[in-house]
């Protein structure tokens, strides 16, 4: 079987006592912030990017990847225990799961809630696994126009998924396209939007926009608002297992769960926030007392958990097999392997074997991790919630700022960070989301490279995106969404799930 | 929705602050900001496209999509998801936001980045928490003592012992 012979390079690589631990701190790191409301995993990796320069890219990508999916176990605990969503993805976890802790149920449902994750972690590392080398296999055959009809497919994809207004979606991932242009043009040499400025020659660091929009922003957004402060109240857990009632109920949404989220986190702008909302909405319509929903339901904790669980690890599929990030952490984790000089596209899988199958690996190893980490240790993680905003507001901002000047290595970056801080801050204001705008920061040179090479090929004729099966294919494709996007059903539907 | 509490503005000054309208009106200077910075770059063929083709694409673009931003702001009706109000985001904070925050977060990391190479890595992180502490109306002076002298730690432990990064970290007397 090539697969276990694959997986079996991965957990060569996996095992290494250094990888290990290096997992073991990504889940940790991920953990802390999943617990802590106000700041997520988008930031966090951006600050954490400039650690990773002195260590192996497989170290590196394995711990970032940690710090991803253990923020969605942290996350749930927040949710359960005081009704605060310390990621976007567990925000449908607090509808029942905050709910059960109330009634007494707390340590059911934070069990529920690991064991559903785990399962859904494992299924989906398998499905990982299974997908991607076909994938990349077809990725091989995609010349520049595949690759661009392929990148405006997943932009316009990223839109309907998003919540919000669709136009102003699409306007900041143009925004994004437009600040990705930021730099010397790798074709002419020419500057652009530069300023004269020599640190923007080689192109706005990718870590302080998203350190200054997800970082400092959120901090502004937060202090302004001044809706941190109070004592959260700790629902108390007494027993730490599923009742077999519970049991009984949960297994099934939790297998749903993991279905829809390894199907949905595939989809471009889709991942762990789009699975969890999803996954919620079918349990609430199978469910034979739909009332129960709300009010404490198990089906509702188990059913979300698994699929943005699911959603977090299959999101990696097409960033690992064809170099596209689905959602701003799969920009963050290419930015990361640009860094240490890795070109991401499908020719990682062959060249790259031990990183490909490692990360795959680390994948489950960290799941397991996970488990023991926020079962056993859940006393630890109670009293993480009970450090008050003002001191961690402090050491956020001050882990951005340095964070910067490493990253950067240049006090330019932090003035930079401070610029894109307060823009940030604006967005929230005026509700335009800011991650589509990272998708399209990324994309934006690869767009640009891919549409130049296409027009070369055909001589200036854009007709060669129609002409060439699999281009015209991933363009209609794209066509159809609009058209989707447009019809009253789906719109009144997509604002139904998105509340 | 707690209007009844507030002066009631002007209805036209009322329609203006909508936050479609605001960001409508973002993207289209952002993109008139765009095309006047590369107004000299070349455009090159469709065959071969040059420097300024991408930028200018994008910027007409950002611009059509800004405009009809700006349109479904200034038309949508009163109670309609598409006007809501800036400043009316949730009834719960409304009135006691603090938006010297703003300036207090954005200048403690300029202070940062002006301190860190002269002055070095503890006074850079001194000056950020100073600043940074004005920002959050509550915190008590030891408090933000406290922060800093831990922070200065943790940071000395991480960076400097941790993964060896170069800096200055007192100043040279």
């Amino acid at each position: 079987m090539e697969l276990l012979s694959n997986l079996a390079t991965g957990f060569g690589v996996a095992l290494t006592p250094q990888n290990l631990m290096f997992a073991l701190a990504g889940c940790m790191i991920g953990t802390l912030i999943g617990v802590l409301p106000g700041i997520g995993p988008i930031a966090t990796i951006a600050m954490l990017l400039p650690l990773t320069f002195h260590l192996e890219p497989v170290s590196g990508l394995i711990m970032l990847s940690g710090i991803f999916y253990g923020a969605q176990y942290g996350g749930s605990t927040a949710a359960i225990l005081v009704n605060l969503p310390g990621e976007t993805s567990s925000v449908v976890t607090c509808l029942d799961g905050h709910q059960m802790a109330r009634q007494g149920r707390a340590g059911s449902a934070l069990a529920t809630a690991a064991l559903a994750s785990f399962f859904a972690g494992c299924v989906a590392t398998g499905v990982l696994a299974a997908a991607a080398p076909p994938l990349a296999r077809l990725g091989q055959s995609f010349g520049a126009p595949e690759y661009f009809s392929l990148m405006v497919l997943g932009l316009v994809a990223a839109v309907v998924l998003a919540h919000g207004s669709v136009v102003k979606a699409i306007a900041m991932i143009v925004l994004g396209l437009l600040l990705g242009l930021v730099g010397t043009d790798g074709n002419t040499g020419a500057q652009r939007f530069t300023f004269g400025i020599p640190m923007l020659g080689d192109g706005l660091d990718f870590a302080v926009l998203a350190i200054g929009v997800f970082g400092v922003g959120e901090i502004i957004a937060n202090l302004v608002r001044r809706e941190v402060e109070g004592d959260a109240e700790i629902a108390p857990i007494t027993r730490l297992w599923p009742t077999a009632e519970d049991f009984r109920l949960a297994w099934p949404a939790a297998l749903r769960g993991t279905a829809l989220g390894s199907v949905l986190g595939v989809l471009p702008g889709g991942g762990a926030t789009l699975s969890s909302f999803a996954a919620y909405v079918v349990e609430k319509r199978l469910s034979s007392h739909p009332e129960r929903f709300g009010k404490g339901a198990i089906e509702g904790v188990a059913g979300p958990e698994a699929a943005n669980n699911a959603g977090a690890q299959t999101s990696f599929i097409p960033m690992l097999t064809l170099g596209l990030p689905g959602n701003a952490v799969m920009a963050l984790m290419i930015g990361a392997m640009m860094i240490h000089g890795i070109q991401p596209g499908p020719q990682i899988m062959t060249e790259r074997p031990g990183l490909f199958w490692g990360m795959i690996a680390s994948m489950w190893i960290g799941n397991l991790m996970l488990v023991i980490i926020n079962l056993p240790m859940i006393g630890l993680w109670v009293q993480l919630l009970k450090v008050p905003y003002r001191f961690l507001y402090l050491s956020v901002l001050l882990f951005c700022a340095i964070g910067c000047y490493t990253v950067s290595n240049s006090t330019m970056g932090v003035l930079l960070a401070a610029l894109f801080g307060v823009l940030g801050f604006v967005f929230i204001r005026l509700d335009c989301e800011p991650a589509p705008m990272i998708l399209g920061f990324v994309l934006g040179p690869l767009m640009e490279d891919n549409l130049r090479r296409a027009m070369r090929i055909s001589s200036g004729d854009p007709m060669i995106f129609v002409e060439r099966p699999i281009s015209l294919f991933l363009l209609t494709m794209t066509a159809l969404l609009f058209l989707i996007m447009v019809l009253p059903s789906f719109r009144s539907t997509r604002e139904e799930a998105f509340q | 929705m707690s209007e009844a509490s507030r002066t009631p503005a002007h209805p036209l000054l009322r329609r203006l602050m909508r936050k479609n309208v605001l960001s409508g009106l973002m993207f289209i200077a952002i993109a008139s900001l765009g095309l006047w910075l590369s107004r000299d770059y070349p455009i090159g063929t469709l065959r071969r496209m040059s420097t300024g083709f991408m930028p200018q694409m994008l910027c007409w673009l950002l611009m059509g999509l800004g405009g009809i931003v700006l349109l479904q702001g200034l038309l949508a009706r009163d109670g309609s998801n598409l006007a809501g109000e800036i400043g009316h985001a949730d009834a719960a904070t409304e009135g006691r936001e603090n938006y010297w925050s703003i300036a207090f977060v954005a200048l403690s990391l300029v202070a940062f980045a002006l301190t860190i190479e002269t002055l070095g890595l503890v006074v850079a992180i001194v000056a950020l928490v100073l600043i940074a502490s004005f920002a959050y109306r509550g915190i008590a002076w030891w408090e933000t003592l406290a922060t800093a002298v831990g922070l200065t730690l943790l940071c000395w432990l991480i960076f400097v012992l941790g993964i060896g990064m170069t800096v200055k970290i007192f100043p040279e007397l």
